[in-house]
């Protein structure tokens, strides 16, 4: 990857009590694109993606060595205010988790929490969010309802424009369509394909389809391991490496 | 699934390989045709035209079905991608089996020309490149198909004795013409023979390692 890069982690460890959960993982995640992390399920690839933005840290008995940079700066470093580290590195799970209050204030949660009070500039933030997440058509005529009425699809968008509102440069997203329906699932992708212009994303995914349809490069992990990491067009026309081979290919996992 | 799916693409390749059996088959028995002067092998030949047309079409439609339910990566796309040039190679080698097999009742009437020049052992060296290729792509074994470059220059090589040696003739009587002007168009046929089995062992190439390479 010789592209710019935005979080690089170097000889990346992890262990779950006794369990050692991330092994020496080395890898770059090149800026303004779209990086896909797959492997079957228990590979350590969410728990790799949660340490980009030390949502580890709220488990108890984690233990982490190696380092994370962000920026060329490590985020283990003891001046890091988390905080500001998940202000630049946002997160949307798996299932759609708005807060129970009104589609606007969902958005206007995080900028709030970051200092904005000003009305006419938390209108203006809740409008380019909701439009960066293609959803503001949707819901602009019904900013004050709340959002527990939004249909799967369109709550998994507006946890994204949640997201986009703090202005963050990294997006990480954990499985983000599996509970969302074919045509929900369209609009995500596509959405991804445009948010790189601005930010980085990181998608771990267990749908190898979606892993090739929206991401520049993909990394293969296997029981806490980065086996290969590259180009996805490479990945999925000749992987180097026999593992990445025979999951891509389905006959295990 | 992807076990059903990977016995399809077993079957698919087994398929492949009846297809090609076919397409070599028809050469051989036309340039064996040609050499006897055998009118009624010729018009066997021929005749098996239509039942290669349709195998490639079958072989086509599956691949496409396979791509379409399963969408295949790596090596199983490349191994549907190098089965769709190796039934379009096998085509064209029926296809000028068919076509050699046509000139027969042309020129059965009088003896050949010095034994048909350098033809019959051209033919068996291609021949033997379009084997060698098939059984790279069955085995999945390179080296049946290492030394090609050397291999289709020495068919090119024979291609122009033969176009001389036919000139040749013509000039010392021109009731050659239209004998040897079939005899270069043969030796023609059989290089483009040749050049097919190249094509079929790039393809293999890619489908063993997902590189490509060009054999001149």
């Amino acid at each position: 990857m010789s592209e710019n890069c935005i979080i690089s982690t170097t000889n990346l460890n992890l262990w779950y009590h006794e369990k050692h959960a991330l092994q020496s993982v080395s890898m770059k995640i090149p800026k303004n694109k779209v990086t896909a992390l797959i492997g079957p399920s228990g590979c350590g690839k969410s728990t790799l993606l949660r340490c980009f933005n030390r949502l580890n840290d709220l488990i108890d008995h984690v233990k982490i060595t190696g380092e994370i940079t962000l920026d060329d700066e490590n985020i283990h470093a003891p001046d890091t205010d988390v905080v500001t580290l998940r202000k630049r590195v946002g997160m949307v799970f798996q299932k759609p988790n708005p807060f129970p209050k009104s589609i606007y204030e969902n958005i206007a949660y995080g900028p709030k929490v970051h200092g904005v009070k000003d009305k006419g500039e938390l209108d203006k933030i809740v409008e380019q969010s909701l439009r960066h997440a293609a959803i503001w058509d949707e819901v602009k005529d019904r900013l004050h309802d709340s959002a527990l009425g939004l249909s799967g699809g369109q709550q998994q968008r507006l946890c994204i424009a949640r997201t986009l509102a703090v202005s963050p440069e990294v997006i990480l997203m954990d499985e983000p369509c599996s509970a969302l329906d074919p045509i929900a699932t369209a609009k995500i992708e596509n959405l991804i394909e445009m948010l790189k212009e601005e930010y980085t994303v990181i998608i771990v995914t267990h749908n190898m389809q979606q892993a090739s349809r929206v991401s520049d490069y993909t990394g293969f992990m296997y029981l806490g391991k980065l086996i290969e990491c590259g180009k996805t067009v490479n990945i999925f026309e000749h992987p180097k490496e026999e593992l990445t081979e025979n999951y891509i290919t389905g006959r295990f996992g | 699934m992807a076990e059903k799916f990977h016995t399809d693409l077993k079957v698919l390749k087994k398929d492949t390989l009846a297809m090609s059996a076919l397409g070599r088959l028809m050469l051989r028995n036309a340039v064996d045709a040609l050499i006897r002067q055998d009118k009624e092998l010729a018009a066997s030949v021929v005749a098996r035209k239509d039942e290669l047309h349709k195998m490639e079409v079958r072989i086509e439609e599956h691949c496409y079905q396979l791509i379409a339910l399963n969408q295949p990566v790596a090596k199983d796309m490349r191994v549907i991608a190098c089965t769709l040039k190796v039934i379009t190679a096998s085509m064209r080698i029926g296809r000028y089996g068919k076509v050699i097999a046509n000139i027969v009742k042309d020129i059965s009437e009088k003896p050949h020309i010095a034994n048909l020049m350098s033809i019959p052992h051209m033919a068996d060296l291609v021949i033997d490149m379009i084997d060698d290729s098939v059984k790279a792509y069955e085995t999945e074994d390179l080296s049946f198909i290492e030394d090609f470059s050397a291999r289709d220059d020495t068919i090119d090589a024979l291609r122009h004795s033969i176009f001389r040696e036919g000139i040749t003739f013509m000039m010392e009587d021109p009731r050659n013409i239209s004998r040897c002007t079939h005899y270069i168009m043969v030796a023609r046929y059989l290089e483009r023979c040749a050049d097919h089995a190249c094509k079929i062992a790039e393809n293999v190439h890619y489908m063993q390692t997902g590189e490509r390479i060009e054999i001149h």
